[in-house]
């Protein structure tokens, strides 16, 4: 599939999303949408699975079967989770049998088993998004595009998302997703398309230089000094986590998160952007103040607070902090040294923070 | 494209949106029908497709307008969006459709027909048959005011009711036998005065070539409002 030229606005006079997007995905290719909040990415998204018609330009060779995974899936719908997949499969147009084998199948999948006979608005919100996820994928797509398919969705199904893009790419299929919860460092080999004002850019791989994912608990009142000195190694902060109540003596890692259920305003700048612990501008440092951390099944439970460091080489060596989890699973994802979600106060509270980093392997 | 129309077709029925021009479609039929009177056939529909105008204009706009807008951005991603445009208004017209039958289905109950002879001795069967014309010229015209109402056209539920409104009231106002520009509106008001007449063919043809032309006209608007909106 081609964009030849794109130019997209959504009004006659307003401004112009994005400004002559030239890019080419083909067959077994996957790339990886960055870009700050308000950048394009979603745009772009739409654009290219046909949801919005540029303004100028045109997208030639779209494939004929696409999947679409909004940001957000349009739960408010008076279907059962079983119902509204049949029938989106037979809008696909599956024969009847072939769609409820689709259906079963992905349902079985996603671990929607239970929730196949639930209403669509009584779902949650990871649960929702897994429909949308399922949906997608009823007709193996030619392109499949995904917005943000990591939002909301537990640890199993995340690992899922990794899994279905290797079947759609062995299948001669393409993948665009956008990210900025880091998770793409599951996809090696992804080219990686950056949208700064409008413009869209493709990074120049960084050679394949291995990283890893290593998630670390430090005190939280010393967090912002440990945050500086990762950074200072060259290490790249990924996310961080609200802290929680000091652990017993001699643990090594800290109690739950005190905040359960509710998702930290988790908002993550565009890569390559460098700032100092505390200078946030846009939502770093409330997720870390204000925010609490839903998710009892990621990482480590024992993380009260958490930031996630890359790093392009050498250790985080900081004194005092415990290594909570390390996931080695993480190959070889290139992309600079540089911030990418931060935080860093020094009112960080008691207790401990947990950290988790990407380091060089 | 079938499965669409189902899927839309359902969603609006479950959620109970329907309810509401339903409802008023009845009363408003009650009303007409329950005055005690008997009319001949095409009087009594002439009047009916007049007076379901705009329940069934409402009623695409509901029904278009009940799905969430991602879903139907979804649906335009799987079948297209020549087809999911097309889509929406079959869906809306089989939902019209299913209105139509039951306002000519109504008066019989209720004794507001009379099967006596129309003018010119006119047979009252022939009278019925000009009653479901009058209503089939009536549908696709408010099917396609609805749509032209419908939020991914309006992107507001005040311009949307702004639309609906004066369409609705247009096509009463620039129906009458009086107007300057009749040609502006659907001829529903038109349908209505000739069936109460010997319509001649030449006459049917007329009405029925500029209901379509109308209809054509408006649904070729609501594509193109489309196009940038998905």
């Amino acid at each position: 599939m081609r964009l030849d030229g794109v130019w997209l606005r959504y009004h006659r006079h307003g401004p112009w999303v994005l400004r002559q997007v030239d890019a080419t995905i083909g067959p077994g290719e996957v790339a990886v949408v960055l870009g700050r909040n308000g950048a394009g990415k979603s745009t772009l998204l739409q654009l290219a699975a046909g949801v919005l018609r540029p303004s100028r330009g045109r997208v030639v060779d779209r494939p004929a079967t696409v999947g679409w995974v909004p940001e957000r899936f349009p739960a408010d719908q008076p279907f059962t989770v079983g119902d509204y997949l049949a029938a989106m499969g037979r809008v696909a147009g599956l024969p009847g049998a072939a769609a409820d084998r689709a259906v079963r199948e992905w349902v079985e999948r996603l671990g929607l088993t239970r929730f196949s006979d639930v209403r669509l608005p009584q779902l949650s919100k990871g649960t929702a998004q897994k429909v949308g996820l399922a949906q997608a994928l009823l007709r193996p797509p030619g392109l499949l595009v995904l917005d943000e398919p990591w939002e909301g969705l537990d640890a199993a199904a995340r690992e899922l998302v990794p899994e279905m893009i290797g079947e759609v790419l062995a299948g001669g299929g393409a993948v665009l997703v956008s990210d900025h919860r880091g998770e793409t460092v599951r996809l090696p080999g992804a080219r990686r398309w950056s949208v700064t004002d409008g413009t869209l850019t493709e990074e120049a791989s960084s050679g394949g230089s291995a990283v890893a994912v290593v998630e670390l608990a430090v005190p939280a009142a010393g967090l912002a000094a440990a945050v500086a000195r990762l950074r200072a190694d060259g290490h790249q902060i990924l996310r961080v986590r609200e802290p929680a109540v000091p652990p017993a003596a001699g643990s090594p890692a800290p109690a739950p998160a005190a905040g359960p259920g509710v998702e930290a305003p988790d908002e993550s700048p565009a890569p390559g952007r460098s700032g100092a612990p505390g200078t946030e501008p846009d939502g770093g440092w409330p997720a870390l103040a204000g925010g609490s951390v839903a998710e009892p099944d990621g990482g480590s439970p024992a993380l009260a607070c958490a930031s996630a460091v890359e790093s392009d080489g050498g250790s985080p060596g900081l004194p005092g902090a415990s290594l909570a989890e390390v996931d080695g699973g993480a190959p070889d994802v290139p992309g600079p040294p540089g911030v990418e979600g931060g935080a860093g106060s020094p009112e960080a509270g008691a207790g401990r923070a947990g950290v988790a980093s990407e380091v060089g392997r | 494209m079938i499965a669409l129309v189902r899927l839309r077709l359902a969603g609006f029925v479950r959620t109970g949106r329907a309810l509401a021009p339903v409802l008023t479609g009845l009363l408003a039929l009650g009303v007409l029908y329950g005055g005690g009177g008997a009319g001949r056939p095409a009087e009594v529909y002439g009047v009916s497709a007049v007076l379901i105008f705009p329940v069934l204009a409402w009623q695409t706009k509901i029904l278009l307008d009940v799905e969430p807008d991602v879903q139907r951005r979804l649906a335009r991603v799987v079948v297209g969006p020549a087809r999911e445009r097309a889509a929406g208004l079959l869906a809306a017209l089989v939902a019209g459709l299913a209105v139509v039958l039951v306002a000519l289905a109504m008066p019989w109950p209720l004794g507001a027909v009379s099967l006596a002879g129309g003018p010119a001795g006119r047979p009252a069967l022939v009278g019925v048959a000009l009653g479901v014309w009058a209503h089939l010229l009536a549908l696709p015209a408010a099917v396609a005011l609805g749509a032209l109402a419908s939020r991914p056209i309006t992107r507001s539920a005040g311009y949307g009711a702004a639309v609906l409104a004066v369409g609705v009231v247009g096509v009463v106002v620039c129906g009458l036998s009086d107007s300057v520009v009749p040609w502006l509106v659907p001829p529903v008001m038109a349908t209505a005065r000739a069936v109460t007449a010997p319509v001649t063919p030449g006459a049917g043809l007329l009405l029925t070539g500029w209901a379509a032309l109308w209809v054509a006209v408006a649904l070729a608007g609501y594509a193109w409002g489309r196009r940038t909106r998905a």
